[in-house]
């Protein structure tokens, strides 16, 4: 019994060192030590023992398990090793060519552009709000204070549709519909699809703007100055000049166009800016009386300013682009640059 | 409207440069658009001394002269004939810059070398046409001094863009008159004395206005035994600096006056009135007319004309007539100063296309005041350049003659909504620099008359407004608004576009724009049936091209032009999506309906080429999959596939309409081959599309998340064969419909055609994902389950298993 342990053993040590895969040594692990291997089938033998040699041999059986199990492990651990290294050594990937990722899309220019400006007067508390495109002359003009016959509906060019209806030509008439719903305090921002016939390497006749419009106590004209400051600085960097100077719109008084130092010579003057150092960003101003009156505000308790700005104007400063036609050209080769 | 910066100096006495100038007037709102130097450049071109001057010895048409610049002597080739040794002549030096891009350079004529020209009024721009070069006078201007100092032209001209307003500034004197309220400096005016004969005007001509309504003011007088002649040179060249072509000394005046003063005047031969009348009135129906452009205008009642006594010699504030006009052999002149109403004259000018310089200023609104101190003033000038007699007084027919009225003034008012804190004094000394009459009760409240020439200024506001305007933009702080909490989320319609437009791009697809209006044919190209709802569209009455002349009913047709005009340049894996409004027409009175949709196009490579892609291309599924993930993202489920009545513009065998419930939401599929053809796209393209407004209504409000089980799964594949007409997704749902709360999760995994499937037959291979929340299912469970569903596919689909 001692001497087939031993030799057991001895066979298994030499066994095990002269294997050298882990799905070898895991067979002789079965082999031997299984439920069916050869070691549990030497302990049968054990009942026919001498009651006094029993604990003896058994220990034995302990020793001999116990070595075979420890020269396994090695055995498996450094052949696991092994193949580790043989990997490690063998494998390798060229890393220069292009790695594999998604198709990328992306939003067009206006979108982005209403998104980011969208996005800086939710921060100062603005609300998003909408209107038709397809609009009353009442809104788009009477109720802005742009009678018929009046020589400003010549700086917009109209498209007209039956039933008095036009394509509106600015999102101005957004105010009006949000004041006849809502009482003050209103602090909206309206971005939009507008038209004007009109069609050169600047002018587009579907083009897109943002409106603004807060009505509350005690508004000012200062106030105005330093909302719009706050959102060119946002938009174009914390140091941009900002510029208001005296303007006319039929729907606001006083009104203003404001200008921003040119984002692309820095105010010293190119031909962006036509050597004026000066870039017309926006047109803005002093809800008229007339406008509140047509809304039945009371001009009286109340003010407010307005503010409009043309989207693509905007994209093609912050992206550097000289046609606007391209924005509606829809060639994937420049829509994949955003 | 053009001004002059010299112009300008003779009425304000400003000591600002013209750059200084500019940016002034910008900031008082009378923006300077462009500034132009008149003779910049032309420096090289100076007074000269023709020294010698003897014949060109190979040309019989050339002299060789030699010229002194005051700095040396310089040989000069020269073909003009007028001058002769000892003139002073106008040299431009070798480097000087003509216009028209016309550089001086060293060269030989025949042999002789010449070192600059000799110029003509004409190369410098300064006549149309020259008969030779230019002779000055002698002793002009030192030799060597630029041309345009030595002839007093060095000038700035100002193109000031003004708005609709500011019809008072559609003027040297309004313009100059700002200038003079912003430095608080002294408008200097000319003298309007008149010198009149003897004789009353009203024994020469007489004027009756019918048209009060329209023509509230007219006024004229009556010049005699004047002679018509060209202008003097500084007249010629005043109107040449601001753009106005000289005609002659009469017309010159009605001009050089109307851009001083702001009024249009206009001369008549009076000779040529019948019975020496003018008639004010409106024209009849259909009436004919010669404007002086020799063109015949058909008139309609709405247009003022002026009549003799017997035809129109005018159209009202637009343009004299041909049969009245000033003619070379005119000796007498009615001059009209009037004041037509800005709506009549804009509807008029509208309507024939004919805008000028005076329908310009009367659309705006002149002042009604100011009609007789332009009439003198011209008068007084025709009689000094034409000579002849002024009749003794102005007719003016003026009925209505009202004093304007005073406007109530709050200076805090102006403070408040200004946001600065200016003294009253301050405010008010402002309104009196603008000429307004101020008067302070003795209770304190201010009233204000302003100036008649301001007809912009009604209400309390227009005087804040000028009181913000004359201090400065630039002095008023910026400040942030202190305002009530106002709280409003996005709504609902905003935040899920957001969220379908950044699913879209995630998906790699690109966001286009297209113009909202298309060609009338649109809708057609893609074979809808005649009675398709998306034929009606709303019409513009005025588009610009046929191409953009009815509103888009559908987002498909622009988008398919896209991918086309794409795939001309070579882009040919597309993956296109655009998410705005198509217009329909309300019913009856009703305002148009603007629903925001959804349109995909893709087509090409699925993944792009490059090394490692399988660059497979796009097909079906793809589309589909883009549906089901917009789908997924709102959580709107109960969604049928249906293939009965296919859209027309897609392949019937390879599209479906997308139904919730019973309400079609999009549809999707392969580009019908045929419309793929009206849109010359030359591949296969996968479009989807969906109606946003009803995915936002099926939309959920709220996810219900369920925590996972904890128990192990385990999953079993059935593979089967069914015929092909029978969709897969009917396996599916015959699974699903033992409603076994053990089924995880069913996938169809595998679906095959070919060797070893009859044809006629697909084979479809399932995956099913048991597992129960409560405990560990048994094999003997999970079998039984797994035998049923079998069972249930065999007995209710008929289908084979494999």
């Amino acid at each position: 019994m001692r001497e087939k342990l031993e030799q057991l053993r001895d066979g298994a040590l030499q066994a095990i060192a002269a294997s050298s895969g882990v799905e070898q040594l895991q067979e002789i692990r079965v082999r031997l030590l299984g439920r069916k291997g050869e070691l549990t089938a030497l302990m049968k033998g054990l009942g026919s023992l001498a009651a006094e040699e029993r604990p003896v041999v058994g220990q034995l059986v302990n020793t001999v398990r116990d070595d075979i199990e420890a020269a396994l492990t090695a055995a498996i651990m450094a052949a696991e090793e092994r193949v580790i290294v043989d990997r490690l050594s063998s494998e390798r990937v060229d890393i220069s060519l292009p790695g594999r990722h998604p198709l990328k899309g992306t939003k067009h220019p206006v979108s982005l552009v209403i998104e980011e400006i969208c996005s800086i007067f939710a921060g100062l508390g603005f609300a998003v709000a909408e209107g038709p495109e397809i609009e009353h002359d009442w809104y788009n003009f009477e109720a802005l204070n742009f009678p018929p016959e009046h020589p400003a509906r010549d700086m917009q060019d109209t498209f007209f549709v039956e039933n008095n209806l036009l394509l509106r030509t600015h999102t101005s008439p957004v105010q009006i519909r949000t004041m006849l719903k809502q009482k003050p305090p209103v602090r909206i921002i309206a971005p939009g699809t507008v038209y004007r016939c009109d069609s050169d390497a600047t002018h587009s006749p579907m083009f897109h703007q943002i409106e603004g419009l807060m009505v509350d106590k005690c508004v000012t004209f200062g106030d105005l100055k330093g909302i719009l400051t706050v959102f060119t600085n946002q938009l174009f960097g914390q140091k941009t000049g900002v510029r208001l100077r005296p303007s006319y719109f039929p729907f606001t008084e006083p009104s203003a166009e404001v200008d921003i130092a040119c984002v692309i010579c820095g105010g010293k003057g190119c031909r962006v800016c036509k050597n004026s150092g000066w870039l017309e960003i926006l047109g803005a101003g002093m809800v008229d009386p007339e406008v509140y009156r047509h809304v039945q505000y009371d001009a009286e308790n109340i003010s407010g300013f307005a503010f409009g700005m043309g989207i693509e104007r905007i994209a093609m400063l912050k992206y550097g682009i000289s046609d606007m036609r391209l924005l509606f050209e829809n060639d994937v080769r420049f829509l994949r640059q955003f | 409207m053009n001004v002059t910066y010299n112009w300008l100096k003779e009425f304000v006495d400003f000591e600002a440069s013209p750059e200084e100038l500019a940016d002034l007037l910008t900031m008082l709102g009378l923006e300077v658009e462009s500034m132009e130097k008149l003779g910049a450049g032309l420096d090289d071109v100076v007074v000269a001394l023709v020294e010698e001057k003897r014949q060109h010895p190979n040309a019989d048409k050339l002299s060789l002269c030699r010229v002194n610049n005051g700095i040396e002597l310089l040989d000069v080739v020269c073909g003009a004939q007028n001058f002769v040794q000892g003139d002073t002549v106008v040299l431009a030096q070798i480097g000087a810059l003509l216009p028209g891009d016309f550089k001086i350079k060293r060269s030989k004529i025949r042999g002789e070398e010449s070192c600059g020209m000799l110029c003509s009024e004409k190369e410098l721009c300064l006549a149309e046409e020259s008969a030779g070069i230019i002779v000055l006078p002698s002793g002009i201007a030192p030799l060597g001094t630029p041309i345009f100092t030595a002839l007093g032209l060095k000038d700035t001209l100002l193109e000031i863009g003004l708005t609709p307003n500011r019809s008072d500034c559609l003027s040297v004197i309004g313009i100059a008159r700002d200038i003079a309220a912003k430095l608080g400096l002294k408008l200097n005016r000319h003298s309007t004395a008149v010198v009149e004969g003897p004789e009353s005007v009203d024994s020469f001509i007489g004027v009756t206005v019918h048209s009060p309504e329209i023509c509230p003011r007219y006024a004229a007088r009556y010049i005699s035994g004047c002679t018509i002649a060209p202008s003097p040179e500084w007249l010629v060249k005043r109107l040449n600096a601001i753009g106005i072509r000289s005609i002659n000394n009469v017309v010159d005046v009605t001009n050089l006056i109307m851009m001083e003063y702001g009024q249009p005047l206009h001369a008549f031969d009076c000779d040529r009135l019948a019975g020496r009348q003018i008639v004010v009135r409106t024209a009849h129906d259909g009436e004919q007319f010669t404007t002086l452009d020799n063109q015949q205008r058909v008139l309609t009642s709405s247009d003022l004309v002026i009549c003799d006594a017997e035809r129109p010699v005018a159209l009202a504030g637009v343009m004299g007539g041909l049969n009245s006009e000033i003619e070379n052999t005119t000796t007498s002149i009615l001059l009209e100063s009037a004041f037509f109403k800005p709506a009549a004259v804009r509807k008029t000018a509208k309507r024939l296309g004919l805008h000028t310089e005076s329908s310009h200023r009367f659309e705006r609104g002149t002042d009604i005041d100011g009609v007789l101190r332009a009439l003198d003033r011209a008068a007084s000038l025709i009689v000094e350049l034409a000579g002849g007699v002024m009749a003794r007084g102005a007719v003016d027919v003026y009925p209505g003659k009202s004093d304007r009225s005073a406007i109530p003034f709050r200076p805090e008012k102006a403070n408040e909504l200004i946001g600065i804190n200016l003294e009253h004094d301050v405010i008010l000394d402002i309104l009196t620099r603008l000429e307004c009459k101020v008067s302070t009760a003795a209770d304190g409240t201010v009233s204000v008359i302003p100036p008649h020439y301001r007809i912009d200024i009604e209400r309390e506001i227009d005087l804040i407004e000028e009181v913000a305007r004359l201090n400065g933009y630039d002095k008023i702080p910026a400040t942030m608004p202190v305002s009530r909490v106002v709280s409003d989320l996005p709504t609902r319609h905003q935040e899920i576009e957001k969220q379908v437009r950044n699913l879209l791009v995630n998906n790699g697809m690109t966001e286009v724009i297209n113009f909202s209006f298309t060609a009338p044919d649109a809708a057609g190209k893609l074979l809808l049936a005649a009675d398709d709802p998306r034929h009606c569209a709303i019409k513009l009455a005025n588009p610009l091209v046929d191409e953009q002349s009815v509103m888009r009913t559908t987002l498909l047709p622009g988008l398919l032009e896209t991918v086309a005009k794409n795939m001309n340049f070579r882009s040919l894996d597309l993956k296109l999506f655009e998410m705005r409004r198509v217009y329909l027409p309300g019913a009856g009175e009703d305002m148009p309906h603007e629903p925001l949709c959804i349109v995909g196009a893709i087509t090409g490579s699925r993944d792009g080429d490059g090394w490692s892609r399988p660059n497979e291309p796009v097909d079906f599924f793809d589309a589909k999959g883009i549906i089901e993930s917009v789908l997924e993202l709102l959580d709107i489920g109960w969604i049928s596939w249906s293939t009965e009545i296919p859209e027309s513009y897609f392949h019937p065998g390879k599209s479906c309409r997308v139904l919730a419930g019973r309400e079609q939401i999009g549809s999707v599929g392969e580009l019908h081959p045929s419309v793929q053809k009206n849109f010359a796209i030359e591949k296969p393209v996968y479009c989807f599309e969906l109606d946003f407004e009803k995915l936002v209504k099926l939309s959920k409000t709220k996810k219900t998340i369920t925590a996972p089980s904890r128990f192990p799964d385990s999953t079993r594949d059935i593979a089967m064969l069914l015929p092909e007409e029978l969709p897969a997704a009917r396996v599916v749902e015959c699974i699903k419909s033992e409603k076994s709360k053990e089924i995880e999760n069913v996938q169809i995994f595998d679906v095959y055609r070919g060797k070893g499937v009859a044809d006629g037959f697909k084979s479809i291979a399932v995956r099913i994902r048991y597992r129960s929340f409560e405990r560990t299912l048994t094999e003997e469970e999970i079998s039984v389950l797994h035998q049923r569903i079998i069972s249930s596919l065999v007995n209710k689909l008929q289908v084979t298993l494999r």
